[in-house]
Parts: C-alpha cells; sequence; structure tokens
C-alpha cells in the first residue's frame, strides 16, 4: 500500500485511480499482466508517458480473451485507431469497463460499439448477421441466421428504419437483468 | 465550416461546464461514467485543459475563447484546492478500506473463477448458498452471545456417555449439551450479590425472535429488490431473441464453456424460431383431448405419489415411536430419516420421467412443472412432520421433539451428503439426466434452511450445524463441477430464476416456520422438568409474567402501555392492515399510469420516426427534381445542404443524416 512502485508518478496514479474503476493495487496488477504481455515493448518506467502500443495477437492471446467471439471487437473499439493495438491507457480503459463496477449504461454503450461491426453508428442487418454468426459458430444455417436477424429487427426497432441505434438497444438491453452481470 | 473536431470540442467544453458546478464526488463519477478514452478523462479531471488535437491549426483558431474559460476554471480550481485535497484523502482511504474487505470477503476468488468457467447461472446458485450463509452466520453469532454463553456459566457436569453413534442420531450425549433445548435453565441467572440479573426465560424467546426477525427482514428486502430489478414491464418489451442475441456473457472464459455456450445458444434460438413457427399451427380437435387427458392424467398421478408418500411417512413416525418405546436400539432411530431421504431422491426421478409421456410446447414448461411436483412433494412432507411433532409432543415432551427435529436436519444430512454423492451420481448420470442441476440444488438449500428454522426454537445451536453444512456443501460442489465439468444443458435465466427462489424461500418456507412456531408459542404446554420454560401452562406466559412485574415499576409504564394497547389490541392491526393496503393500491395505481405513458411515448417515437422519413422522402424528391431540371448548380446546392444540417449542433446524426438519406435511397422500395 506504500508509495513504493516506480512505475508511474503520484499524479499518474492518481488520476487513473480518477478516471477508472479500480484502486492503486489493482492498477498495478493490470500494468504488470500488460507489460507481462511484451516484456521487450513495455518499460517498467512509464514516468515519461512513452507511447508503447502492445499488438492485437498479444492482446488476443490473454486468457479472458482467448476463447471470447468477439475478441478481435472488443480490441478494435478500445484501441486508439481502432486496429486492435492497443496502449496501456486503452488497455485499462477496457478492464474498467469489463469490471463488475462500471455502470450499465456505460457497458451498454460499448456493447453497442463492439456489435457494430462496420462503425456506423447504426446496427444494420450485416451487423446482426456477423454478431449470430459469431455467437453460434457455424451452428445455424443462413437461412435461420436471416430469420432470427429479422425478428431482432422487428423487436428492437423502435423507430422503424430498418436498423438499431443507441437508444433502441439501450431500450432492450437495459430492460434485461442478466446484461452483463 | 464546422468539422467532427470542432463539434467534439464544442461538446466538450459545455461537458466541462456542467462538470464545474457539482462535488468533487459527483464530478469523478460523472468522469468516470463518460464513455471516452483515457486521454479525454484524464483531462477532464484537470479541469478543461485544451487536449492536444492533431490538427493545431484549427485549434489555434479557438484557443483565445477557451484560454478564457480556462482561466476562470484554474481560478475556480485554486479557491476549493484543499476540500478538493481532503475529498482525495478521504476518496483513497474508502478505496484501501473497500480492498481489504474485498480481500477478506469469503470466496471472492474461487467464486471468479467458478463463474469464468461456468456462467453466471451456475455462479448464482453459490451467491445464494454464501447469502444463505450471512443468515446462519449471524443467527449463530446472537444465539451464541445472548443464550448459550449464560447458559455456559450456570453449566451442570454433562454424565451421560459419548459414542460415535451421537453425530448421526443427535441424541445420548447431546442431550445434556447446550445443543438441547431441555438443558437451558428457567432461573434467573445471578452472578454476586448486587450484578444484573439476567432472565433466562426472556433472552431465549427475544434472542430467537430477533433472529427470525432480522430474516423476515432482510428476506422482504432483498425479495423487494429482485422483484424490481426482474419484473418492472414483464408484457411491454418480451424481446425474447434479441436478448438472447444481446445478452452474450462476457465473463465467460474458459474454451469448454464458451463452446458450450455457444451450442446452448443455438439450441435456444432454434426453439425460438420454432415457437414461432408453431405459433401459427394449430391442433386439431382430437390432437387438443388427447393433451389434456395426458396432463390431466399426469398431475393426477403425481398427487397420487405425493400423498401416498406423506402417508407413509406418517404411520412410520407413528410406528417409530412405538417401536422405540420397546426396543432401545439407538440405530434405529435413523430410520424415519433413511425412509424421508429415500423418498426424496426416488420421486423427483420418477417425476422426470413424464416427460417421455408429456409433451410440452415449450421446453421451459416442462422445467417449471417438474420444479413445481418436486416443492410440492417437499412440502407436503414437511407439511407432515410438522403436524406429526407438533400432536405427539404432549405425549412425549420436548426433548423428543428436539430429537426428532435434529432427526429433520439428518434427513437432509444423509439426504444430499451421503447419497448425491456417493450413489446419486452414479445413478443420475447413467439415467442420462442433467448433472449439476440448479433447479434442484437451490431447492435442497431452501429445504435445509427451512428445517432449521423450524428448530432454532428447541436447538439453538442448529445454525452451527446448518453452517457447517454449507461450508461442507460448498466445497463439495466445487471440486465435484471442476473435476465433472458438467455446467447445467439446459439454457437458464439465471436472476429470474432467482427472484423465483426467493420467493419460494419467504413465502411457503419461513412463513410456515412462523406459523408452526406461533403454534408451538401460544398453544403448546411446555414440558415440566426441563427447559427454560418449565412449569409455565403455555410459552408465551413468560412475556405475560414479565409484563405484570413492568406494571409494578412506575419507570416502566410505557412499555406496558405499548403492549397492551398496541400489540395486544385487535384495532391497532386492523387499521394498520387498511394502511397498509391503501398504500399498496396507490402504488398500483401509479405503476399502471406509468406503464399507460411508457406505451405512449413508445407510440410518438414511432412517429417521430415515421415524419423522418416522410420529409426525407420528400426532399429527394425535390432534390431528383432539381437535378432533372438543373444538372450542373446540383453540386453547390447539395454542400449547402449539409452545410445547414451540420450546423445543427447537439445533433449528433446531423452528419450520418447524409449516410441515411444513401442508404434510404437505396432501400427504397421497401419503404
Amino acid at each position: 500500500m506504500g508509495n513504493k512502485q516506480t512505475v508511474f508518478t503520484h499524479e499518474q496514479l492518481e488520476a487513473y485511480q480518477d478516471c477508472t474503476f479500480f484502486t492503486r493495487k489493482e492498477i498495478m496488477r493490470l500494468f504488470y499482466r500488460y507489460q507481462d504481455l511484451a516484456p521487450q515493448l513495455v518499460p517498467l518506467d512509464y514516468t515519461t508517458c512513452p507511447d508503447v502500443k502492445v499488438p492485437y495477437e498479444l492482446i488476443g492471446s490473454m486468457p479472458e480473451l482467448k476463447d471470447n467471439p468477439f475478441r478481435q471487437r472488443i480490441a478494435q473499439v478500445f484501441s486508439e485507431d481502432g486496429d486492435g493495438h492497443m496502449t496501456l491507457d486503452n488497455f485499462l480503459d477496457m478492464f474498467s469497463v469489463m469490471s463488475e463496477m462500471a455502470p450499465r449504461d456505460l457497458k451498454a454503450y460499448y456493447a453497442f460499439k463492439i456489435y457494430d461491426f462496420n462503425n456506423d453508428d447504426y446496427i444494420c442487418a450485416w451487423d446482426l448477421e456477423q454478431t449470430v454468426t459469431k455467437l453460434t459458430r457455424g451452428e445455424l444455417s443462413a437461412q435461420e441466421v436471416s430469420l432470427v436477424c429479422e425478428k431482432v429487427l422487428d423487436e428492437a426497432d423502435g423507430d422503424h428504419d430498418g436498423r438499431l441505434s443507441l437508444e433502441d438497444f439501450r431500450n432492450m438491453i437495459l430492460r434485461a437483468p442478466d446484461f452483463l452481470r | 465550416m464546422l468539422s467532427d473536431d470542432h463539434v467534439n470540442e464544442i461538446i466538450i467544453d459545455k461537458l466541462i461546464a456542467s462538470l464545474i458546478p457539482m462535488t468533487s464526488r459527483d464530478r469523478i463519477k460523472a468522469i468516470r461514467n463518460q464513455p471516452r478514452t483515457m486521454e479525454e478523462k484524464r483531462n477532464l479531471s484537470r479541469g478543461g485543459l485544451t487536449s492536444m488535437t492533431e490538427n493545431e491549426g484549427r485549434a489555434k483558431a479557438l484557443d483565445k475563447e477557451k484560454s478564457k474559460q480556462t482561466h476562470r476554471i484554474l481560478q475556480l480550481n485554486c479557491c476549493v484546492q484543499c476540500l478538493n485535497s481532503i475529498s482525495r484523502a478521504y476518496r483513497r482511504s474508502k478505496n484501501s478500506l473497500s480492498e481489504i474487505l474485498n480481500s477478506i470477503s469469503l470466496w471472492q476468488k474461487t467464486l471468479k473463477i467458478i463463474g469464468g468457467k461456468f456462467g453466471t447461472s451456475v455462479l448464482s446458485y453459490f451467491n445464494f448458498l454464501r447469502w444463505l450463509l450471512k443468515f446462519n452466520i449471524f443467527s449463530f453469532i446472537v444465539n451464541f452471545s445472548f443464550i448459550i454463553i449464560p447458559q455456559f456459566t450456570v453449566a451442570e457436569k454433562n454424565t451421560l456417555q459419548f459414542t460415535g453413534l451421537e453425530l448421526f442420531t443427535g441424541v445420548g450425549y447431546f442431550r445434556d449439551t447446550v445443543m438441547y433445548y431441555g438443558f437451558y435453565t428457567n432461573s434467573t441467572i445471578q452472578h454476586g450479590n448486587s450484578g444484573a440479573s439476567y432472565n433466562m426465560q426472556l433472552a431465549y424467546i427475544f434472542t430467537i425472535g430477533a433472529c427470525l426477525t432480522t430474516c423476515f427482514f432482510s428476506l422482504l428486502f432483498s425479495m423487494a429488490k429482485y422483484f424490481r430489478d426482474n419484473f418492472i414491464n414483464p408484457h411491454i418489451y418480451s424481446g425474447g431473441i434479441t436478448k438472447l442475441i444481446f445478452c452474450w456473457d462476457f465473463t465467460v472464459t474458459h474454451e469448454k464453456a464458451v463452446k458450450l455456450k455457444q451450442k446452448n445458444l443455438s439450441t435456444e434460438i432454434r426453439e425460438n424460431l420454432s415457437e414461432l413457427r408453431q405459433e401459427n399451427a394449430k391442433l386439431t380437435f382430437n390432437q387438443q383431448l388427447t393433451r389434456f387427458s395426458t396432463y390431466v392424467m399426469a398431475w393426477v398421478v403425481s398427487t397420487g405419489v405425493a400423498i401416498a408418500c406423506c402417508a407413509a411417512v406418517y404411520y412410520l413416525a407413528e410406528y417409530n415411536l412405538e417401536f422405540l418405546k420397546t426396543h432401545s436400539n439407538p440405530g434405529a432411530v435413523l430410520l424415519l430419516p433413511f425412509v424421508v431421504s429415500c423418498i426424496n431422491l426416488a420421486v423427483p426421478c420418477f417425476y422426470s420421467m413424464f416427460r417421455l409421456v408429456e409433451r410440452y410446447e415449450m421446453p421451459r414448461h416442462e422445467v417449471y412443472i417438474l420444479l413445481i411436483r418436486n416443492i410440492l412433494l417437499k412440502i407436503t412432507i414437511v407439511g407432515i412432520l410438522c403436524y406429526y411433532w407438533l400432536n405427539n409432543v404432549a405425549l412425549s415432551g420436548e426433548e423428543s421433539v428436539g430429537d426428532l427435529l435434529k432427526v429433520g436436519v439428518m434427513v437432509w444430512v444423509l439426504n444430499s451428503v451421503c447419497f448425491h454423492r456417493i450413489i446419486g451420481m452414479q445413478l443420475i448420470t447413467s439415467l442420462g439426466l442433467p448433472e449439476f442441476d440448479i433447479a434442484r440444488n437451490v431447492l435442497e438449500l431452501i429445504y435445509a434452511q427451512t428445517l432449521v428454522w423450524i428448530g432454532i426454537f428447541f436447538c439453538p445451536l442448529l445454525p452451527l450445524i446448518q453452517m457447517i453444512m454449507l461450508f461442507i456443501m460448498f466445497y463439495t460442489k466445487n471440486i465435484s463441477l471442476m473435476m465433472n465439468f458438467q455446467p447445467p444443458s439446459k439454457a437458464w435465466r439465471a436472476s429470474q430464476m432467482m427472484t423465483f427462489f426467493i420467493l419460494l424461500l419467504f413465502f411457503p418456507s419461513f412463513t410456515g416456520v412462523l406459523c408452526t412456531l406461533a403454534i408451538t408459542i401460544w398453544r403448546l404446554k411446555p414440558s415440566a422438568d426441563c427447559g427454560p420454560f418449565r412449569g409455565l401452562p403455555f410459552f408465551i406466559h413468560s412475556i405475560y409474567s414479565w409484563i405484570d412485574t413492568l406494571s409494578t415499576r412506575p419507570g416502566y409504564l410505557w412499555v406496558v402501555w405499548i403492549y397492551r394497547n398496541l400489540i395486544g389490541s385487535v384495532h391497532f392491526f386492523f387499521i394498520l392492515t387498511l394502511i397498509v393496503l391503501i398504500i399498496t393500491y396507490l402504488y398500483w395505481q401509479i405503476t399502471e399510469g406509468r406503464k399507460i405513458m411508457i406505451r405512449l411515448l413508445h407510440e410518438q417515437i414511432i412517429n417521430e420516426g415515421k415524419d423522418k422519413m416522410f420529409l426525407i422522402e420528400k426532399l429527394i424528391k425535390l432534390q431528383d427534381m432539381e437535378k432533372k431540371a438543373n444538372p450542373s448548380s446540383l453540386v453547390l446546392e447539395r454542400r449547402e445542404v449539409e452545410q445547414q444540417d451540420a450546423l445543427h449542433l447537439g445533433e449528433r446524426d446531423s452528419s450520418l443524416d447524409l449516410r441515411f438519406r444513401r442508404s434510404v435511397q437505396e432501400g427504397n422500395p421497401r419503404a
């Protein structure tokens, strides 16, 4: 609990504590996990704010993400340039939002971005097809997939414009008590 | 011309302006909840210093305005800097305290691993177990401090012998220990000549009463919370398939579990789709009749079996008593629990065979019906046993009531620990039934907790036994899960089921216990030669005599007044019930009103969407007409329209409207 760490300055650590849902110990633990992913790339001294990005392949090999069907989208959404390579800031952001202390609103926003494969701020039918395919991993036939997408748009599209906006998504999801618990 | 960056900057400034008047705690909370990158959040928290954008040129043009704002902000910060640092220190200490609490929270790490491997539904079972454990720890601590410790100070020596069988039967040596109600003294304990006196009778009743009241209120509040979270608008947004798709459980990390989940999801989606198709299919009259008659027959058979089991248990209990009187084999006491355990094991298996005969449209209904049948069976058996004990207490005194109640707990012990582990797993796997059936396991927990609550009056150490059992159960379930890796094969709505289970715990279980205890206290005659209530005509007379003593002391007349006029009078409860009913009715009306409002707002959203589409179609038509009339000025006009649209600040979809227009054009035939 003391100030023995030399990785961050006091102000940096405080800023991290203010901007994420983590305590000091958890931030340090996450930093060491980040460092473990690429020990040659990531310096042990962040006081000078080095510009280091860990490539997506290493992020995707983390045990939490390795088997997640959406790991590529998750990395893309949280990375700076949308290519999946993450800085420490992005890394902490990602874990902060996925932690259990993040409010549902925030999680809903990011879940929307994850399911929006073409990054056009709407979940259209193509995005839905991609989602369903990733979720069921080829168990459903193409016809079933399109049937499902049609049904989802029927149920969730509030303003009937053929795709889901953030509000439609939020409406649907925040009523589901099982969402991201 | 305004660009996305500029729009962003202005939004950030507005945000900063809104953050300034907040308290620092709210500000931190608001910043954390912002869906922005870490860098932007850092800048917000520093008080709005300009972030380094890539296009410095554009930023410089607006710097003058912003520097004025920053200057103002910095001034404000200077004034409240000490307050900020104090609140920051306070927040730090709160964080470290919560860190410590998390590290000592029971089983936190194990639960995380379980959640990662098996998902939230299995995790909910273990959470329920931990929640029940907290109840028992609390009851135990209260009982221990107020009843058991005073008893230890006047304890007599235990003269009976200890053999190993007592651990199972609970009689013999344990009869003269604090485990049994009969051991407690009825006197007023007094140490020294002027020391305070401790009335054991009152302490006994009040402690047990306090335990149960706390359980009651915490059950009530948990139930209300779960209910509110899960059943707010059940009929408005059913959204079955959508929720399936978007509620992927991100906490699951194990590869096999993920594959299993995907398989489950596809099965559920298929079921959902077939439900849709079947909605239109209608059965002929003959088919409907056959189906209805199978249902009726199945219910008749299952109820018949339940009644037969209850009758068997009742006659066995009577026979058991006579058998025990004539023979003195201590192991014979185990006969009744053995039989009840067998019934509890075999009959649910028999019930699940019914699914071969009955056909349900939705597999979910199958699960519910099975659950209801099992619950009915268990409740009736427990009810019969209680009825039997209450009726036969006059014959044998509470010692044997205590015995029999302890026997009840042993019923559960044998049931779950021995049979399920050793015999049940082999049997069940060979029959092909699901392994970690959450429903059945939770019902077992509820059943056990009911027995503990029933017995707590006669055996104050029961919470301790239950605690030990829950610990053992946690670790055995954990190990068996890890070794066999058989998560539930049926997809599950975890939180809705939890609501249902807590409701079960409250309604038949806890209220049943309260009724039994009420009958005991008001109607039963305590035994004449043991226990803290010996010699009284009814248990409740201890309270009556206390009130009588109090009424002779002038300082405590207000207690007597409360007792006589509030607790003892019927009018008070009548008026109270009326008030509660009126408040409930008012809240119900408010809820109805809100539902109507939600429906109206939803319709309004749909209408707005239609309006938007209409206007855009009109715009496209106009553009097309102008395009045909004047092809050269087309490009300029497009830009003008773009600019006008982009000027609508705060409406993010301004730049997206163009894309929308394009896609509407593409999708025009559908519109």
